[in-house]
């Protein structure tokens, strides 16, 4: 259960980052899209996501800014920056590193 | 669509809200994550109700992560703020310095997150308090710093009183008696003005220089540095020739040689000996009555033989120091009893009965500018009392705006003492910046101040922004801070959750804030009132007197001033026949319409008044005294001053002749009320001199100022009644910058001994003469101009606040069919009331107040109604110009955009 904790974690914000680069998104489309895409295996809640999402802002890899769109309210939307863009390479690269040397001890294949 | 974060009435934001508290992170950050995380949950609730959750459930699941408040809390602030070092203090913290820094950096942070508001504040308060350090450092050092003298609080004048009051002139054989007799005194000393000639370099140059009696160092309580000071065994009529140098004047003359003391010099062909050499710390101030600093000082050498030494030789200025523990009033006492018994023994030699005067020495060198300074520290406490009303109105306006932040710190476990210190720490802030800003200001202005003055004020040239001057600055400062952040603060302090968040409370008109902000800008027009009526009855008063007829005509006249002493000099006849060669060589120069000499002149500074008594009347000491000019027959050609009757001096009119003399307007009709006085002898000065025969009347001049009514005047010919020291009036059209030149050189080129000294346009000497109305005037109006702008700035703000929080019901008015029209009217309304108000106010404060300028003022009432209609005009427009904006923001308030707001 643990490990299971620590690797959530680790990988949170790898996955935070790809969906920022695809576009712009706020909080609460970012969790409903990591539920989706990851039929329910990795979750996050409202009280995990933004500690998250407030710790890579303040590491200048993600920016948040409030949006105000006719008929709604402001929500605060959040952009991957070219900082962000660099360290999703670096942690795509030592992601599929690590699954290679997982996969050659452990044999454990991925898509 | 609806809103996403109030799905089924639930207020998400005050649930998600209440599991937050206290978030540990800036109050408006706070309100940033509450809207985002509640937005989250909303939607997350919504999304579950729509797939077909039971809404108890899906609240309950909405909310169920948030359940663990602790370490949600803990994890946001950590995530968000994580440069924090150590656990912030609890809020209830008593580590006062800790909370204080915190709140201190909190302050400097939301001034520099608003630099707008910060610039603003800043720069009126820095303009209130620069503008008062400035004029404090001013009074500072004319009025109150201490004499740079032993114990000055016990130097004091001596005298008949003048027109003031003040202490005024006194023969020597007076002040001996008085030195012999009365007991209040420790010392009295006796000073007059002194022009020697000293001729170095081939080039003749005038010191001004004073005759001294021997104890006058000794009076002062100051000695030489170098040599020694004057001895009492030779102030004689033949030992006085003993010069002390001022720093200034050994250095530049003697090339502060030591070896000086003892040395001869020869001044106005005689010797004198070098006795000594004052320190540079010496500020001979003394001499101010006189015009210039003196450079040298030597004794008196009078004795009573001599005939200038009687008792009504009124030529002396008597400066004493009081027996220690004497008061004024037991001087006064003790002088006039003595003055008394010599009235009694010499009835002969003392006029009309006045008490002698004892004036502090400090007093008397302030003189005149006393009233003016003071009523200059009403104006800029006045300009203060506006920016601090200014300020504080800014404050109000923040603090409205920030309402929201306010509750929310409240909510989220801030005390009340805690909103209102961090309230005052940010006021303290603005006031401290707007202090320093301020005192750099006046560093930077007040030795411009100095340069404006026309007219020389003893110690102006000291005022300089000194460690009184910063802290008179600060606690002015403070003391706003106090007066001014504290209203806003305790306001502030409460703000209540439930009305604030319900926004709409903010949109009554009975707001408290909103209120005090208004009372706030009429206070602020009433002063501007007050100021501008002040600054405009000055402005009236100059102008005034630059329109009064002087008499004369003083455009293109160009004056100098020559002295012919020494032994070349010694007979009249040598004087006038170089005079004559002057002339002719001046009158030589390209340009020179006509030239003339005269003993003294009008608005000069000069004061040469002999009594004046008619052939056939008793001779009697209250014999009128009667200004007299000895001129050459060109003078008033010169001056265009007009002939009224009779004829004027000519070129026949020499030695040889019989003396005659042409007399002022008000001379004839004082002296001669009944009479004609042409044809009338009479003799002037004492009752041994020749008899002069009135041969015309001319026109009066202003002698003393514009603004005092003409004395008594008369005019005898050079020729006949010589004076050696002269001034050269010539008038030309030429410009000056080139003829002065040019005239000096004709001078020496007749004279080569000549001094040429105080070079001047007769224009100079008529603004120089309301030079000290012009230069309050000019103060007044630079201040009054200060207040317009904040007054503006300070209606500007009202309005617009008032505008942007009304702009719900602008928008409801115009969707139910208000016209344009309409709309200005409302915003005008709800602005001109205040100004209307505040013009009212300050119109009775005005007339109250401006009173206090009446001596300042020339030709034009304290209360003058066209002063005050144009100053409420003034103000009216600007403040009604300040609405434009404001209106211009209304007419554009989109009703579908403003009743959605909150």
């Amino acid at each position: 259960m643990s490990e299971d904790r620590e690797l959530r974690k680790g990988s949170a914000e790898t996955v935070i980052l790809a969906l920022l680069e695809e576009r712009d998104r706020h909080g609460y489309e970012i969790a409903k899209l990591i539920d989706q895409r990851s039929d329910g295996a990795l979750k996050f809640h409202v009280a995990s996501l933004y500690p998250t999402l407030y710790r890579l802002e303040r590491r200048g890899l993600i920016q948040g800014r409030w949006v105000e769109r006719s008929n709604t309210r402001r929500r605060r939307f959040y952009r991957l920056t070219a900082q962000g863009q660099k360290t999703l390479e670096a942690q795509r690269r030592s992601w599929k590193a690590f699954f290679a040397a997982l996969n050659r001890v452990a044999r454990i294949s991925h898509a | 669509m609806r809103e996403a974060d109030d799905v089924d009435d639930v207020d998400f934001r005050a649930l998600v809200r209440a599991r937050l508290e206290p978030l540990d992170v800036d109050a408006a950050r706070a309100a940033d994550i509450v809207d985002e995380l509640a937005q989250h949950c909303a939607q997350q609730y919504a999304d579950l109700v729509a797939s077909g959750v039971d809404q108890r459930d899906a609240l309950t699941r909405a909310l169920a992560p948030l359940e663990n408040r602790r370490r949600v809390v803990d994890e946001i602030a950590r995530a968000d703020r994580p440069r924090r070092s150590a656990p912030p203090p609890p809020a209830s913290s008593t580590h006062l310095v800790v909370d204080l820094w915190r709140d201190v950096r909190y302050g400097l942070r939301l001034l520099h997150r608003s630099p707008g508001f910060t610039a603003v504040a800043v720069m009126t308060l820095a303009l209130g308090i620069g503008a008062n350090a400035a004029i404090f450092s001013v009074v500072n050092a004319v009025l109150l710093r201490p004499l740079p003298f032993a114990d000055p609080a016990r130097l004091v004048d001596v005298g008949e009183p003048g027109p003031d009051g003040r202490a005024g002139n006194v023969g020597f054989t007076t002040v001996v008696d008085w030195r012999e007799r009365t007991h209040a005194f420790d010392e009295i000393a006796m000073i007059r003005s002194w022009y020697p000639t000293l001729i170095a370099n081939g080039q003749p140059e005038r010191i001004p220089a004073m005759r001294v009696s021997a104890n006058f160092l000794r009076t002062l309580g100051v000695a030489p540095a170098l040599g020694r000071d004057f001895a009492a065994a030779d102030d004689t009529p033949a030992g006085w020739r003993v010069l002390i140098l001022s720093d200034g004047l050994w250095r530049r003359r003697f090339n502060a040689d030591p070896a000086v003391i003892g040395r001869v010099v020869t001044m106005n062909d005689q010797p004198y000996t070098v006795g000594g050499v004052m320190p540079p710390s010496f500020a001979p101030i003394i001499s101010e009555h006189f015009y210039e600093p003196a450079q040298m000082w030597a004794l008196l050498g009078y004795d009573r033989s001599q005939p200038f030494a009687c008792r009504s030789c009124q030529h002396l200025k008597a400066i004493a120091r009081l027996e220690p523990d004497t008061a004024i009033g037991a001087a006064l006492v003790d002088v006039n009893g003595v003055h008394a018994a010599l009235r009694r023994e010499h009835p002969a030699e003392y006029g009309a009965a006045t008490a002698i005067a004892v004036t502090p020495l400090a007093d008397e060198l302030a003189g005149n500018v006393r009233a003016p300074l003071f009523a200059l520290m009403g104006a800029v406490a006045i300009v203060l009392l506006i920016a601090a009303a200014n300020v504080a109105s800014l404050l109000l306006a923040r603090v409205a705006d920030r309402e929201r932040d306010l509750a929310l710190r409240t909510a989220l476990g801030a005390s009340r003492g805690r909103i209102v210190r961090q309230l005052l720490v940010e006021s303290s802030l603005v006031a401290w910046l707007g202090g320093l800003a301020g005192i750099a200001l006046a560093a930077a202005v007040v030795p411009l101040v100095a340069d404006l003055s026309p007219v020389p004020i003893a110690r102006l040239a000291t005022a300089r922004v000194d460690v009184a001057v910063v802290i008179f600055a600060l606690a002015v400062s403070f003391g706003t801070t106090v007066v001014f952040g504290l209203a806003p603060a305790l306001r502030a302090s409460r703000v209540d959750l439930q009305t604030t968040l319900r926004a709409e409370a903010r949109h009554s008109a009975a707001n408290p804030t909103s209120v005090a902000r208004r009372l706030l800008i009429a206070a602020n027009v009433a002063l501007a009132v007050v100021l501008l009526a002040g600054a405009g009855l000055m402005i009236k008063s100059v102008g005034r007197l630059l329109g009064v007829d002087p008499g004369f005509d003083p455009d293109h006249v160009l004056t100098m001033q020559i002295s012919m002493v020494g032994k070349a000099y010694a007979k009249n006849e040598a004087v006038v026949a170089k005079g004559d060669e002057m002339l002719a060589a001046l009158r030589r120069l390209p340009g020179v319409e006509s030239v003339a000499l005269a003993g003294q002149i009008p608005l000069a500074g000069n004061v040469d008044r002999w009594g004046l008594h008619v052939e056939g009347r008793p001779v009697t000491p209250d014999d009128p005294f009667v200004e007299r000019y000895s001129v050459t027959p060109t003078y008033f050609a010169v001056m265009r001053i007009p002939l009224r009757r009779g004829r004027l001096i000519t070129d026949a009119d020499r030695a040889s002749t019989e003396p005659v003399m042409v007399i002022g307007d008000r001379t004839a009709r004082t002296v001669w009320p009944n009479g004609d006085p042409i044809g009338q002898h009479v003799r002037i000065g004492g009752s041994d001199g020749p008899m002069y025969t009135i041969v015309g009347i001319v026109g009066d001049v202003r002698h003393v100022a514009l603004a005092a009514p003409p004395t008594l005047q008369m005019y005898t010919a050079q020729a006949q009644l010589t004076d050696s020291f002269l001034t050269v009036v010539m008038r030309s059209a030429s410009d000056f910058g080139l003829l002065a030149p040019a005239a000096r050189q004709a001078i020496w080129s007749a004279a080569s001994d000549v001094p040429v000294y105080r070079v001047d346009a007769m224009r100079t000497l008529v603004a120089r003469s309301v030079g000290a109305r012009r230069f309050v005037a000019i103060l007044l109006e630079l201040f009054g101009a200060v207040a317009l702008v904040m007054t503006a700035v300070g209606v500007y703000g009202v309005i617009s606040y008032s505008v942007a929080e009304r702009t719900r019901e602008i928008g409801i008015r115009s969707a139910l069919g208000a016209s344009r029209a309409d709309i200005v009217r409302l915003v005008l309304a709800n602005g001109l009331a205040l100004v209307f108000a505040g013009l009212a106010t300050g119109i009775v404060l005005a007339v109250a107040t401006t009173r206090f300028l009446d001596n300042s003022l020339y030709g034009v009432s304290a209360t003058d109604p066209a002063t005050l209609a144009a100053v409420a005009s003034v103000l009216f427009t600007v403040a009604a110009a300040a609405h434009l904006v404001p209106i211009a923001r209304a007419m554009r308030v989109d009703p579908a955009i403003a009743l959605r707001q909150d």
